[in-house]
């Protein structure tokens, strides 16, 4: 193209270097962006356009992403320190303003060379108040102890080797009880035995038995994990894949960062049977970029795995040869989204594709692609080594197997635990999470997750499984967040509201103007500055999300906004002016 | 064959065709913004969201395959509800300037707002985000206020043209559409086709060269072919007051469809340019019965190269005459040069620019009056 | 073009371009390739000495030296037949003369083709393989072809290496030249040549001369005229006295500028019929004004020999006149001049057309290949490619399905001629010329055109940044380029579009036209300039 505004410039050899180590492949966009933000050259429209012509992708892609994941961020850069926005922070803040505060408060503290940014949930819940130091998870912490925090205090890590009165412990049977970091230690306990065991069947009974046993997905919509993996193997195309979802972005849910942290092996196990039941020989973990930590443990794993020869090529000389890579994400909660992960993995945008077709159709690469979650993946081992029927018979709820929950908020002992379906709400505040903190009096829950309903007292005693959302109570990931009468419902939505305007994509119109419309509403009205019409306009709003929006983002915004207007419509009246 | 109901009117149609495609087929009309036929549907806009019984949401119509059994409703309260409402989240946003904004008339957003009696809340930014014309493009005029992000500026760019310039960037209500790396559009390697243009459903993008001269009504279209290359792209010449005001794509173009490049679509302004030859002229020489021998030493003069365009307008003397006078000149000096010096001594070089119909008199002149063959045209250069 | 461009773009399995810059100079054609190889995955192979756009999407682009295409295609047809790969039925059934052909591309082992071509070795085998493994390929080539003293020897080695992979006659593939101006396609066929009456009939043939002294009443010799480029040289040998040019600018177009102004200062008389004053225009006695194509009704033919309708959009301007309606006129009045030549009863002998459609009707009647293409025709919709010899004929998209014109398809023999003027210590380095994707030929109408000017404003010269560095450009960017016959002074852009020792320009600027350096080497047939290879000096100003 003749045009004098294209100067000759040859690609700098610090890019051409870094993008040679990528092997200058596309899908690797997303790693090399993050690695020339930590480049002295810093993420610029030159580096930007120099990149992508190394990878022979168009500058506006990777402008695109650069600019669309939150853990990247364009110019020069000073170190970060994230500090997490999510609602259980939110709540352990005393003021439980709108945010602004806290950052003021922080940066004062954190000197001159740290960048202070506000971030969505950091999965941290059970240390909030939490942040992010770099890539480094911290809390609970509190902005008074920023310079300790940046000199490199860290907050304690929550132990859960202790069990609860009442868990029902599978998939979390060993915490506490394994060095996660050994390899020997987990086979001494069983790990890989399942795929052991599995190896020695044919892929079909292993499909079969994961039907039998009823697992469903544990990312939130409980998908038949069986018939999942069933139409991948029944797809003729090869190469098939396994992606498991650790993206784990959701607000309130922590439990894949504690399953990995605790026994990363039992992992790779479910996911290398999955890979041999549906005829696929390369996984990747999509793994939020915030869970960096995580993210090495689960190399260390692959590697020790692959010396073990229960990964790689002609496993333990079965025939069947399985290779996992670890990829992490940069900060956006739509990356969750199945289609929307495989998009990112790819090295574009985190943007949900249009389905149909499906993902066992037509998936990572345009081929046949499974995709499941962390916690489902984490079952099938069991479920391999003792069968379905013992699956089925760990409960008596109609949903087979347990589940880990995690309960927060303003109760006595927050954090995770793993139970049989079909909790009541009173049976995980009551039983599990040792009652209401003192002085707290039950208000309503959150429950499921950000997406997940709003519910007040009346709804205690129904019993919680993945059917129960049409009753008014989800399940979702499994996360209550339990909040007292000092909680505001209009200032929570807000910061609902606030969460899903921040980590909506853009894609489709009524989820991006949608989130952002509601959210200036709810501003006001938590501001005591609502206006007549307000709840209204929330209602219109929420229903067109709900019907229209392109993904299930936007269609899941109006779970909360929906239930919680219905619980606390006296309050909504009362913020609204009347 | 498919069977389906379509407002319960009970239809067939072919597997594999979208909802969309269907109503279309059988006169449904379903409302589309961010759809192009030519174009990779995308459903982002959501204006054609139509109700399938059963389904839990709303299909947007123009990416959802037909099924068997398939029951959809195109029209009723909830479908009109949601358009609406959705047509006045993109309005809440966009600059409500209509009344002189070049787009009107043929303005997509325009059209369903009037369609659907749409509100302009009083909320949202009223396309108050980014400057106005903020691209330096010479041709494409760039008002990022009025877009709604239907993106298919960049999917022209990427499927018609293939050239990539135009992105998405940032996310959420944020998001907005880019040239490159956040750069220019021509420093983003932008080939200047137009093409983005030619597909922009509102005033985002518009054509800098006519900006604010017609509306779309006040405009004749032409259908003709371009002048510049052998591939032969048909499009339409926009004629207000007889003066040639722009070029835009035809949708029904048999070779190029709505493609056209740099030249075929911005390139027209010569037609009307000033230094345009509007009468005829001969050398005063000829008027005055001398003959250019006589003159030798004065032409020598008058033809000394200049730098520049000036030395086309030569200083020995041109005179402007009737048609009648500079006709009879050509032809008594063609006359004579034959007689004196035979057909031979003549050649004819004629235009790879003019019509067949053209060439072939030329191609006659030189072999029926003439005689000779002495005919040919710039093919070889 | 043998094939239409849509078959091309939508069923060729590779592309084979050689000597086009496609995205510059046929856009929309590029844009088509461009789609075609993106989204369909078909292979491109581009061949240019330059690192054109459309390499950016190539699986293979091969940088030969220019002036060696004959070395390359005969390298790679070597290695076709080394390995077998040839369509051996379509040879048996659809041609003759392998035998022979086959020992001259033995000659031509793929060291050799690479010491010549400056190609790998394994690059024409990776070449090979992909022309072999892809039917049907489409070759695809313009002036980068035939602007060379080699030109028509270029061209027949290009259908050479069709006939040999079995690729012509079929969607998708053929030997498909792409025609620069907007109707050359329709001045060749309207008898625009030399050699030629309308529709390719010779003028040497009795029976075209006869069919034509029975339409117009009159007839030619059987003799070959002169082409533009012997026309020019003719003036000097007192051969011609006058020339009527129609809509042409010879001053920036034509080789070897001082040669060119030389030879019409020396014209008798000069009739020019522009829309413009041009460059040509210092040089004219009688300047006519015709009209563009916006003021006037009639037909284009594209470069896939479609026939379009062009309609008038807009009034003549000023005292302008239709070019036919001027041609008609000057030869009514030529006629009451020449009394003794016409015979007045010929069904065609008049010139009294009342418009294009008229005429267009005259053309059904002396012109075969148009024979059925009528306005009314087109004006309904009709979508028409010649040969159309009926009004009921639908056209003909391909040619060349059943058999080749000539009945069999002829292998020629060719053999690698080095280019005529070769660099040496006094001219060390080669230009090639050609237009930008801004500017149209000799720049009349897109100089005028003031968004096309701010984006490409001036004349600028690609020149290599290893050359830019030794040259001493140091960030200077005014360069002076001299041949053996002149000198220009442009702007340099400096740029690995072109190699080292290479710089190319272009002839849009009248101030800096790259004309006033090439020179007037034919090619012996075509008559064509050789104006890819010129040896010039580079020097920064």
């Amino acid at each position: 193209m003749t045009n004098k505004k294209i100067v000759y410039h040859p690609i700098p050899p610090e890019i051409e270097i870094l993008a040679g180590r990528h092997g200058n492949e596309p899908e690797a966009a997303l790693e090399l962006l993050k690695e020339i933000q930590t480049h002295p050259s810093a993420l610029t429209t030159d580096s930007i356009s120099d990149a992508a012509r190394a990878l022979k992708l168009p500058p506006h892609q990777l402008y695109g992403m650069a600019t669309f994941y939150s853990m990247l961020s364009l110019g020069e850069r000073k170190k970060v320190l994230r500090v997490c926005d999510g609602p259980v922070c939110w709540l352990k803040r005393a003021t439980m303003d709108d945010g602004q505060q806290t950052i003021v408060q922080w940066s004062s503290k954190a000197g001159g060379q740290w960048s202070v940014e506000r971030t969505s949930c950091l999965g941290l819940c059970d240390r909030a108040p939490a942040v992010l130091v770099e890539v480094e998870q911290a809390g609970p912490v509190e902005a008074e102890e920023a310079g300790k925090v940046c000199d490199g205090w860290r907050g304690t890590p929550t132990d859960y080797s202790e069990v609860r009165k009442g868990e029902v412990r599978v998939m979390t049977s060993l915490i506490g009880k394994i060095d996660p970091d050994s390899i020997e230690g987990a086979m001494a306990n069983g790990i890989y035995d399942g795929l052991k065991k599995a190896l020695q069947t044919n892929p079909d009974a292993i499909l079969t038995e994961i039907e039998t046993s009823g697992l469903q997905g544990r990312g939130g919509a409980g998908f038949p994990v069986g018939r999942k993996w069933r139409f991948v193997a029944n797809e003729k195309r090869t190469p098939r894949y396994i992606i498991c979802n650790a993206d784990e972005s959701e607000p309130l849910i922590l439990k894949d960062r504690v399953l990995i942290d605790t026994n990363p092996h039992q992992l790779l196990e479910g996911m290398t049977i999955a890979g041999y039941a549906s005829g696929a020989s390369e996984a990747w973990i999509y793994i939020r970029g915030e869970y960096e930590y995580q993210a090495r443990r689960l190399e260390i794993a692959i590697e020790q795995a692959e010396s073990k020869n229960l990964l790689g090529g002609n496993i333990l000389g079965s025939g069947f040869s399985f290779n996992i890579h670890v990829h992490r994400g940069a900060g956006a909660y739509i990356c969750g989204e199945e289609t929307a992960l495989i998009e990112s993995l790819e090295g574009k945008r985190g943007e949900p594709r249009l389905r149909p077709p499906y993902p066992p159709q037509f998936g990572f690469r345009g081929q046949p692609t499974a995709v499941n979650n962390v916690e489902s993946f984490c079952a099938v081992p069991h479920i391999v080594k003792n069968g379905a029927e013992w699956w089925r018979s760990l409960t008596n709820a109609p949903t087979p197997g347990t589940k880990v929950y995690m309960v927060l908020g303003h109760i006595k002992n927050a954090g995770l635990f793993e139970a049989p379906f079909g909790l009541t709400l009173r049976e995980i505040i009551e039983d599990f999470g040792g009652g209401m903190e003192k002085g707290s009096k039950f208000q309503f829950a959150l429950c499921g997750g950000a997406a997940g309903t709003i519910v007040d007292k009346t709804m205690l005693d129904v019993p919680i499984d993945f059917a129960s959302s049409q009753k008014g109570i989800s399940l979702g990931a499994g996360s209550f967040l339990i909040c007292d009468q000092s909680v505001s419902p209009v200032a929570f939505l807000r910061e609902i509201l606030h969460f899903f305007a921040a980590e909506s994509c853009g894609k489709c119109t009524p989820c991006r103007v949608g989130t952002w419309r509601s959210l200036k509403i709810l501003n006001r009205m938590a501001a005591g500055e609502g206006q007549k019409g307000d709840i209204d306009e929330l209602k219109i709003l929420a229903a067109l999300m709900q019907d229209a929006s392109f993904c299930g983002l936007g269609q899941s915004v109006a779970i909360p906004m929906k239930s919680v207007m219905e619980h606390f419509g006296k309050e909504f009246a009362r913020a609204e002016g009347h | 064959m498919i069977n389906l109901k379509i407002n319960g009117k009970s239809i067939q149609a072919e597997p594999g065709k979208t909802i969309l495609q269907v109503a279309k087929e059988h006169d449904v009309h379903v409302p589309t913004l961010c759809y192009h036929k030519d174009l990779s549907p995308t459903g982002n806009c959501r204006m054609c969201v139509v109700e399938v019984k059963g389904g839990r949401f709303l299909q947007a119509a123009c990416v959802t395959p037909i099924w068997e059994g398939m029951e959809i409703e195109t029209e009723n309260e909830k479908v009109m509800k949601d358009r609406k409402l959705t047509l006045e989240l993109m309005l809440a946003n966009h600059p409500v300037d209509c009344m002189i904004c070049d787009a009107a008339g043929k303005c997509e957003l325009q059209d369903l707002a009037y369609e659907y009696q749409a509100q302009i809340p009083a909320w949202g930014t009223k396309g108050t985000r980014y400057p106005v014309n903020s691209d330096p493009n010479p041709f494409i005029r760039v008002d990022m206020n009025k877009c709604i992000l239907c993106r298919r500026c960049v999917l022209a760019c990427e499927e018609i043209q293939g050239r990539d310039v135009w992105g998405v960037a940032k996310r959420g209500f944020d998001e907005i559409i880019v040239a490159g790396a956040g750069v220019t559009m021509l420093e983003a390697r932008c080939e200047s086709c137009g093409q983005c243009v030619a597909f922009c459903p509102t005033g985002a993008l518009s054509n800098k060269m006519n900006y604010g001269m017609a509306r779309a009504h006040q405009v004749k279209k032409v259908a003709t072919i371009c002048s510049y290359c052998g591939v032969g792209c048909q499009f339409d010449l926009l004629v207000k007051n007889n003066k040639v005001i722009g070029v835009s794509s035809n949708p029904d173009a048999p070779v190029n469809g709505m493609a056209l490049c740099v030249k075929g679509r911005y390139a027209y302004d010569y037609i009307h340019h000033p230094e345009r030859l509007v009468k005829p002229r001969v050398r005063k020489y000829l008027l005055e019965g001398k003959r250019k021998s006589d003159i030798r030493d004065s032409i020598a003069e008058g033809r000394k190269p200049k730098v520049g365009l000036s030395n086309i307008e030569s200083p020995w003397d041109w005179v402007e005459v009737e048609w009648d006078k500079a006709l009879d000149i050509v032809a008594e000096k063609f006359a004579e040069t034959r007689m004196k010096f035979g057909a031979d001594s003549l050649g004819f070089l004629t235009s790879a620019k003019c019509l067949n119909e053209e060439n072939y008199l030329m191609n006659k002149l030189a072999r029926q009056v003439v005689g000779t063959n002495n005919i040919d045209h710039c093919a070889r250069l | 073009m043998s094939n239409s461009m849509d078959d091309i773009a939508n069923f060729a399995e590779a592309f084979f371009i050689i000597g086009s810059n496609t995205t510059e100079q046929h856009p929309v054609f590029g844009t088509m390739i461009r789609r075609a190889v993106r989204k369909r995955g078909a292979k491109l192979i581009v061949a240019d000495p330059r690192k054109i756009d459309i390499t950016e999407i190539a699986t293979l682009h091969l940088r030969h030296r220019p002036g060696t295409d004959i070395a390359l295609l005969n390298g790679l047809m070597y290695i076709i037949l080394e390995k077998g790969m040839e369509d051996k039925a379509f040879i048996e059934e659809r041609t003759e003369g392998f035998e022979e052909f086959k020992q001259t591309v033995m000659q031509y082992p793929p060291e050799k083709a690479a010491e010549i071509t400056n190609v790998p070795v394994e690059k024409l085998y990776e070449t090979a393989e992909i022309l072999a493994s892809c039917k049907p390929t489409a070759v695809l080539w313009a002036m980068g072809i035939t602007q060379h003293i080699v030109g028509v020897r270029n061209v027949m080695d290009l259908a050479n290496l069709q006939m040999l992979l079995g690729n012509m006659g079929k969607p998708g593939g053929g030997v498909n030249p792409l025609r620069g101006q907007n109707n050359v396609q329709g001045a060749c066929d309207m008898g625009g040549l030399p050699n030629v009456y309308p529709a390719y009939q010779p003028v040497t043939s009795e029976e075209a001369r006869d069919k034509f002294a029975k339409a117009w009443g009159a007839t030619t010799e059987a003799k070959v005229g002169l082409t533009v480029t012997e026309m020019m040289p003719g003036i000097l040998e007192g051969k011609i006295k006058s020339l009527y040019i129609l809509g042409e600018d010879p001053i920036m177009s034509d080789p070897d500028t001082k040669h060119i102004r030389h030879c019409l200062e020396e014209l008798d008389f000069l009739v020019l019929q522009e829309i413009f004053p041009s460059e040509t225009s210092v040089y004219a006695d009688v300047l006519l004004p015709g009209v563009t194509f916006a003021e006037k009704t009639g037909t284009f033919t594209n470069t896939e020999r479609r026939v379009q309708l062009v309609r008038q959009a807009i009034p003549t301007q000023g005292d302008a006149k239709p070019d036919w309606w001027i041609t008609s006129e000057i030869a009514k009045r030529l006629m009451e001049r020449i009394s003794d030549r016409v015979r007045k009863e010929a069904p065609y002998a008049g010139w009294g057309y009342k418009n294009t459609s008229e005429i267009m009707a005259e053309i059904n009647t002396v012109t075969t290949s148009y024979g059925g293409i009528t306005h009314a025709r087109l004006e309904a919709g009709e979508r028409l490619q010649w040969p159309c010899p009926t009004f009921d004929h639908p056209g003909t998209p391909i040619l060349h399905t059943k058999q080749f014109t000539r009945g069999k398809g002829k292998f020629m023999p060719i053999d690698h001629v080095p280019p005529a003027e070769k660099p040496d210590d006094d001219f060390p380095m080669i230009m090639s010329t050609g237009r930008v994707l801004y500017h149209w030929h000799g720049g009349q109408m897109t100089r005028r055109a003031k968004g096309i000017m701010q984006v490409y404003g001036e004349a600028l010269v690609e020149v290599n940044p290893d050359d830019a560095t030794t040259l001493g450009l140091n960030g200077k960017n005014v360069v002076r380029i001299t041949s053996r016959r002149g000198s220009i002074e442009a702007q340099a852009w400096v740029t690995d579009r072109v190699p080292p020792g290479m710089v190319y320009a272009n002839f849009h600027f009248p101030e800096a036209s790259a004309n006033e350096l090439t020179h007037a080497s034919l090619d012996p047939v075509s008559k064509i300039p050789e104006y890819k290879v010129t040896a010039v000096k580079v020097e920064p100003v």
